[in-house]
């Protein structure tokens, strides 16, 4: 009581400034060596687990009942969903394996951060729509007591997406399909265009569609964090370390038809920590691959895609690491603060970022000139030549533009028809997916979120029906192509 | 006597030096020998008991406890041999030298003439089972869950020590078939309260009682299977049996002195019954539902009416069989998921119908369904203590609503409804685990037919 009134009344008056207290920390406790005894003390006395033998806090325990292998915004969501989904209130034990804390080369923080409805495929319309109500009501869902509500930073400037000549029926269609889903897209000409942003050059452009609500982009730290704080306060485990093994048993099983299939389960999960050779076996009865760019090899560590070829044993996860650089520069006579977040025919793209007349932009290379997924380096020479040009043919303002920074992330790449994987897989049948998603899984990743925990819980979709993104489609080779994705 | 302890003592050097092959098959087929032995027990002559020496004696009450414990040691080995598959063979052994001497010191408990004996053992049996949970246990709160169970049990049981010294010392003896004649009433002064409590509260802890219950869904939940079966079987039949023997000096304080524990195991059992309710945990359901049942017992021995005496020991020896069935049916679960969760594996009785079957009838029979002996013992109880106050039929009666709903709950959320999909390829049942659950049922539904056998000395 004494503590509290000490730090509310100390924090802003020059006591607290001069002693340089913390937050949480009091005048007490300078040195930490009250809360170190405090914690020994805490963890010897019954209610705890206390290992006489050795500290073993920063190890992952020694069961769970779901393992989420990635700890990135699609991971966090879907722990998020199951601890909210389930019945009765903490229920399943979840434990979500991060190999890198800071984030360094997670998909989800080097994005671009835009969130869209203007999709092909219906369902990811759904997704994404549901998504934005995610985004729109973030504290209601992910609000935690005693902690500042989350400002995720929301810019509603909605999309813009530019369609040649040969594009424009496509666009038609596609402008139809998300106005069926409920999204708000209107079609302009290219003269409403100049209209309404006089510094574009409509050049070449035969049709735009423009999203008039809930797209924009916003910022995905926010929502990492914001999911972070929320998913440990429902209880979910987090561990820092490395899955580098599955431990799985098999079955020999015949199907209605008569013909032999092996299903495999995964019981065991071995998590490595990092800088040693030290790995703890985690007991599990579901594991869900979240790992992003990474998915591929955590997908070959489970045993999928060890078969013949063209076979479904021989099918493998087709996702794989793809860089893609995004540039930041500076241009006082760019477009205003109405700027949507352009999408040129091209496929060269940028927003607006900021107040400062700042953009961000990039473009997505064509297949010959993928850069080397090797590290997160940025080739400056692939602004000069390849986003450049086409940005100032677009807009003339951008002439005199000047790069302030540059970075480079990963894309969970599916390089089968470049949308999600979502949902068990039929043969390692306790292993779900939620990946793939190719640039755009940070906008659909509540909603995908949902719909693996209402796999997992139920056994089937019950919001969106994902199941036309299910696993099997790349045995089968139904693609779920988009048209006109970056 | 000495038929049935040599030859489990000599379980021992059996189980060590035998090929390693034939461990299990050795170890398994000689217990049950054994209690196939133990069954001659159940003969007894009328009042009396039967007298073997001056340290063992056997009458109506522990003779269906000795033949429990007999029959449950190659239950237990018969269920830990796909968990200890993958452990080395000295570790294997080990592992089944606890349990024979486990067995051994249960044998001994349950038939010792003289009290101090019967405290020694009872004490001694806390060793190997610590040994089994804390080494063999699932998770790392096993260390936690050990912790708990001894030192609970050492507590309550040393003031215990003291009381038998004392009784020793005033009475001169503590031979039980000699104090049964030479008991005197004894007054209540203060003195005489704490005398009541010191020799009650062991056993109200190994019971367990309401408010010192914590330590058995810790013990229950992290024990490996075997740990768990001997457990509920046995180890809480251990404070039923105590009590029901040292009443006897304690007349007529416990006329007075019993109304907290009334109170407490009343309420307790409607209380521990909600738990279940909500429990997530197969294990830990089985673990609070044994709770309820023995907060019964305790009524039953704390009103000291023929009638409760019987349904008590009804109780204890039909529970024992219950409880111990439904772990070894959670267990089967845990080893085919991986996962305790119920809500994980959902719509068993599509992929593995004979097991449903056992389900069904262990949980008819925790729900003390008649003809079981469940129903017997529940009812006797109940009847007892209503006519001991009218007001505790409403607490009974909820009880035996509530035990219903929970046993329901647990039945139909893993095996009805439609299966998850992760558990499509589980193992179908072995043919150990169908033995394990029909020798589970067998002697629950033989019983049933005539159950005089277990209905203690009274009858």
């Amino acid at each position: 009581m004494l503590r509290r009134t000490l730090l509310l009344g100390l924090c802003r008056g020059p006591l607290g400034r001069g002693l340089g207290t913390h937050r949480g920390g009091s005048i007490l406790d300078r040195d930490g060596k009250m809360s170190e005894i405090k914690k020994k003390i805490q963890s010897i006395l019954p209610g705890g687990d206390w290992n006489p033998l050795y500290d073993t806090s920063y190890l992952p325990p020694e069961s769970s009942d779901v393992v989420i292998v990635g700890g990135g915004v699609l991971g966090l969501s879907v722990a998020y969903w199951l601890k909210k989904l389930e019945k009765p209130r903490g229920a399943i034990r979840v434990l979500v394996v991060e190999r890198d804390h800071t984030y360094s080369r997670a998909s989800t923080v080097l994005s671009v951060g835009g969130i869209r409805q203007q999709f092909s495929v219906p369902e990811n319309v759904q997704l994404s729509l549901f998504s934005i109500d995610f985004l729109r009501n973030i504290n209601e869902y992910l609000a935690v007591a005693d902690d500042p509500p989350l400002d995720i930073q929301f810019n509603p400037s909605g999309y813009l997406l530019l369609a040649s000549e040969k594009g424009a029926a496509i666009m038609e269609n596609n402008v139809k399909v998300q106005r069926q889903e409920g999204a708000k897209v209107c079609l302009m000409s290219p003269e409403q265009l100049r209209n309404k942003f006089p510094w574009i050059n409509t050049e070449g452009v035969a049709l735009a569609s423009y999203g008039m609500e809930h797209e924009g982009w916003f910022d995905p730290w926010c929502l990492l964090q914001g999911l972070r704080r929320k998913v440990q306060s429902m209880g979910v485990l987090f561990c820092r370390g490395e899955v580098t093994r599955f431990v799985s048993s098999s079955n020999l099983m015949k199907t209605a038809s008569g013909e032999e299939v092996n299903l495999k389960r995964i019981h065991e999960v071995h998590v490595k920590i990092d800088q040693s050779l030290e790995y703890q076996p985690v007991e599990c009865a579901i594991v869900v691959n979240a790992a992003g760019a990474w998915s591929g090899q955590v997908a070959e560590l489970a045993g999928i895609g060890n078969g013949p070829p063209g076979t479904l044993q021989g099918t493998k996860l087709p996702v794989e690491l793809r860089k893609r650089y995004v540039y930041l520069w500076h241009c006082p006579q760019g477009p205003g603060l109405e700027t949507p977040f352009v999408i040129d025919p091209s496929g060269t793209y940028f927003r607006r970022e900021g107040l400062g007349h700042n953009y961000l932009g990039g473009c997505s290379p064509t297949e010959e000139e993928e850069p080397d997924p090797g590290n997160l380096e940025v080739d400056h020479d692939f602004f000069q030549d390849r986003v450049w040009p086409p940005l100032a043919q677009r807009v003339p303002a951008f002439e005199t533009l000047k790069v302030r920074s540059a970075w480079a992330g990963y894309y969970d790449y599916n390089t089968f028809d470049q949308n999600g994987v979502v949902g068990p897989h039929p043969l390692v049948i306790n292993m779900y997916f939620a990946t793939g998603f190719s640039g755009h899984g940070l906008q659909q990743a509540p909603a995908v979120g949902r719909a693996v925990a209402e796999m997992v819980l139920e056994g089937h979709f019950q919001t969106i029906n994902l199941s036309s993104f299910l696993f099997s489609r790349f045995y089968s080779g139904e693609k779920v192509q988009e048209h006109n994705i970056i | 006597m000495l038929k049935i302890i040599i030859p489990t003592a000599m379980l021992m050097p059996m189980t060590w030096l035998s090929k390693p092959n034939m461990i299990w098959i050795n170890s398994t087929a000689y217990s049950l020998l054994i209690s196939l032995i133990s069954l001659s027990h159940l003969n007894q002559l009328g009042d009396n008991s039967l007298n073997f020496s001056l340290l063992f004696f056997s009458d109506s009450l522990s003779a269906p406890l000795l033949v429990l414990t007999t029959w449950l040691l190659p239950l237990m080995l018969v269920a830990s041999q796909s968990h200890l598959s993958k452990e080395t063979l000295t570790r294997k052994k080990l592992y089944i030298t606890m349990l024979i001497l486990l067995q051994l010191l249960l044998i001994m408990t349950f038939t010792a003439t003289e009290l101090i004996m019967f405290y020694i053992l009872f004490e001694a049996t806390l060793i190997p089972t610590l040994i089994i949970i804390t080494r063999w246990g699932n998770q790392t709160e096993r260390l936690n869950a050990g912790l708990y169970f001894l030192f609970y049990t050492l507590m309550g049981s040393l003031p215990l020590l003291v009381a038998l010294l004392y009784i020793q010392h005033t009475l001169g003896t503590l031979n039980f078939l000699i104090i049964q004649y030479w008991a005197k009433p004894i007054s209540t002064t203060w003195s005489n309260i704490f005398l009541w409590l010191a020799c009650m509260m062991a056993f109200m802890v190994k019971m367990p009682l309401y408010g010192l219950h914590l330590w058995l869904p810790k013990a229950h939940v992290e024990a490996p299977i075997a740990g768990s079966m001997v457990l509920a079987a046995v180890l809480l039949k251990l404070g039923g049996y105590g009590m029901m023997r040292i009443t006897i000096l304690l007349n007529p304080t416990t006329n007075q002195m019993a109304y907290p524990f009334m109170m407490l195991s009343l309420w307790g059992m409607v209380m521990t019954s909600s738990i279940c309710l909500r429990q997530t945990d197969l294990k830990s359901l089985i673990a609070y539902s044994s709770v309820s049942h023995m907060a019964l017992v305790i009524v039953a021995v704390l009103i000291q009416t023929p009638w409760s005496y019987m349904g008590a020991t009804a109780l204890m020896i039909a529970h024992g069989l219950t409880s111990s069935m439904l772990f070894c049916l959670a267990n089967s679960n845990y080893e085919r998921v991986h996962s305790r969760t119920m809500i994980l594996a959902r719509g068993l009785q599509t992929i593995l119908p004979l097991m449903a079957a056992w389900w069904l009838l262990a949980s008819l029979a925790n729900l003390a369904l008649p003809p079981t002996i469940n129903l017997i013992g529940e009812l006797f109880v109940v009847m007892a203590s209503f006519s001991w106050s009218n007001m505790t039929i409403i607490l009974m009666g909820t009880n035996i609503i509530i035990t219903a709903l929970y046993s329901l709950y647990m039945l139909i959320t893993t095996q009805r409804g439609k299966y998850t999909h992760h558990i499509k390829n589980i193992n179908p049942s072995f043919t150990r685990e169908n033995t394990l659950m029909a020798l589970h049922m067998l002697p629950l539904l033989l019983l049933s037919l005539n159950p005089k056998i277990v209905l203690g000395p009274i009858y």
